[in-house]
């Protein structure tokens, strides 16, 4: 079953159109990120959602319903972009009191492990640093052991140190087979902490796959290799090559899949090849590709 | 549900504004005043008139604080988005703030009548405190929903001073401060409409031994609908998912 199904939708505030029919579906238990430049549509996707927005048109099932009732039932938790605690209470009342919210809730202790709490639960969230009410704001959104989790650019006013700890905690979570989707505009980000990513931009999904397959989606990455007399026909039929260039006894193949490419290159042909070089588009080009494309 | 009042009562007595206002000014006036008038412990004395209207200002400026401004703190922050992508319904959430709102005007007006007891002498037979708490209390609804839809309807910065003027309003024309009888005409036929008067009024005639006059509490009962249902309808169109 898929944990989120977004069909055609769109939203529009005012003449802005935020969401540009947008389709995905996401399997339960995988953990994919919506990655994409601001203003791309990302929280207003999230919000429709998390039922805080409607959409103008289209549908979206979460967990084979509606949005409010997946809420209702206590299946979803969430962190949006923004959003502050009452700074009176302490980390511990917080944490406990939205557990409590949800039918099937995960231990306190547990909880506070994972968002990394144990050293803070006496500290009123007035006296929190904003990396640490954002540790907070995790710990309530895991708190009710929703199956799925929304993260809407979750590491913002994180130090490196905070993000690496945060990203292990949200791992933890995701692996009890649970279905994550978390907003960013942080390449690497996506990269390391998903099983798949889908990039946004003007409220429309331009690439979805796992990091690899969108780098090489994107025109991809470069096989070099020093060709000197040999000829260069057939290289233009091996395997993912889309194509290729020979200068000053340099061949130069772009390549959708450099791993099939180079077996093949070195399997399927009698060529002697020398100083073997790939080059990848790092995911960051492929980002840049996409988004400003059209 | 309990562990939400729980959590709405606490983060109240822990605000300082709170305590400031709501618990400590209304006993520290009341002391004030009562020397000013010098005292009289019997049903029309400084002492026991004092110490109804105290409480009938504590219990106003308790119901206005713990509602219109952390309410409308709470929409713009994003606590109650928060809140909303929990089980949590809305129609909860506004019970719970009603709630807690009339539990916070309980030490105000247990404040006030013990400062009376302890300081002054003031007694009562027991029929008349429990009347008087009674009705104190439960007359304050019309003010937490009078709270709750300004907190509703205005951003925070806008809600905290409508709150005080809102609150002082009520105060002066129910003669919570002043006798309305030392008004002029005009603005004592505003006075006699305020949910404020009657409110006092029926606290001043238990502690009188007149029991609770009809009018009072059908004038105080017809705000608490009125403004209910604005309540209501207000906190619907703040809580509504565009
Ligand atoms: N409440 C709103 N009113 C008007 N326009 C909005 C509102 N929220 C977002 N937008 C616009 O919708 C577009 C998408 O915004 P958003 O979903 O916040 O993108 P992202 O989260 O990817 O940065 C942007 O052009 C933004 O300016
Ligand atoms: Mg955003």
């Amino acid at each position: 079953m898929n944990a989120i199904a977004f069909t055609d939708v769109s939203k529009s505030y005012g003449n802005v159109l935020a969401v540009d029919g947008l389709d995905l579906a996401v399997e339960a238990g995988r953990t994919v990120a919506l990655l994409g430049p601001n203003g791309a549509g990302k929280s207003t996707s999230i919000n429709m959602l998390l039922g805080l927005l409607r959409p103008t048109h289209g549908r979206i099932e979460v967990l084979g319903t509606s949005p409010d009732e997946a809420v209702a039932r206590g299946e979803v938790g969430a962190m949006m972009q923004s959003g502050e605690l009452i700074p009176e209470l302490t980390v511990r009342e917080l944490v406990d009191f939205v557990r409590r919210l949800y039918p099937r809730p995960l231990g306190l202790d547990e909880i506070l492990q994972m968002a990394d709490l144990t050293g803070l639960v006496k500290r009123r969230a007035g006296k929190l640093s904003g990396g640490q009410a954002q540790r907070v704001r995790f710990a309530l959104s895991i708190a009710g052991a929703p199956k799925l989790l929304v993260l809407d650019e979750p590491t913002a006013a994180m130090d490196v140190e905070s993000r690496l700890r945060f990203w292990a905690g949200m791992r933890a979570y995701a692996a009890g087979g649970r279905t994550v989707l978390f907003a960013t505009h942080y390449l690497e980000e996506a990269d390391e902490n998903s099983d798949r990513v889908v990039v946004v931009a003007r409220g429309r999904v331009v690439a979805d796959g796992t990091a690899a397959q969108i780098k090489a989606g994107a025109g991809g990455q470069t096989v070099r290799f020093t060709l000197d007399g040999q000829a260069a026909a057939g290289l233009d039929a091996l395997p993912g090559v889309t194509a290729v260039e020979v200068e000053e006894g340099t061949a130069t193949l772009r390549t959708a899949d450099p791993d099939a490419t180079v077996a093949a290159l070195y399997r399927g042909t009698s060529l002697r090849v020398r100083d073997l070089r790939i080059t990848g588009a790092a995911l960051e080009d492929a980002f840049l590709a996409l988004t400003q494309e059209s | 549900m309990p562990g939400y009042i729980k959590i709405e009562a606490l983060r109240m007595l822990r605000n300082k504004r709170y305590v400031i206002f709501v618990v400590a000014f209304p006993v520290a006036f009341y002391l004030l005043s009562v020397n000013l008038y010098g005292g009289g412990t019997d049903a029309a004395g400084a002492s026991v008139v004092l110490m109804v209207s105290m409480s009938a200002y504590g219990a106003l400026a308790a119901s206005m604080m713990s509602t219109v401004v952390p309410w409308a703190q709470e929409r713009q922050s994003g606590w109650l988005r928060q809140l909303q992508v929990t089980p949590l319904t809305n129609r909860t959430i506004i019970v719970t703030k009603l709630v807690t709102s009339l539990l916070l005007v309980l030490p105000s007006i247990l404040l006030v009548c013990a400062a009376a007891v302890l300081a002054q002498g003031v007694w009562l037979t027991p029929a008349r405190w429990a009347g008087l708490i009674l009705v104190m209390w439960a007359g304050a609804v019309p003010f937490a929903a009078l709270g709750l839809t300004v907190g509703s309807l205005l951003p925070p910065d806008a809600a905290q001073p409508v709150a005080m003027i809102g609150t002082f309003g009520l105060a002066i024309l129910g003669g919570l401060w002043y006798p309305v009888d030392l008004m002029p005409s005009a603005l004592k036929a505003v006075a006699h409409v305020m949910p404020s008067f009657h409110y006092t009024d029926m606290g001043q005639s238990i502690v009188a031994g007149h029991g609770v006059p009809p009018s009072d509490a059908l004038t105080v009962g017809a705000w608490a609908v009125a403004l209910g249902v604005v309540a209501v309808a207000a906190h619907r169109r703040a809580t509504v998912r565009g």
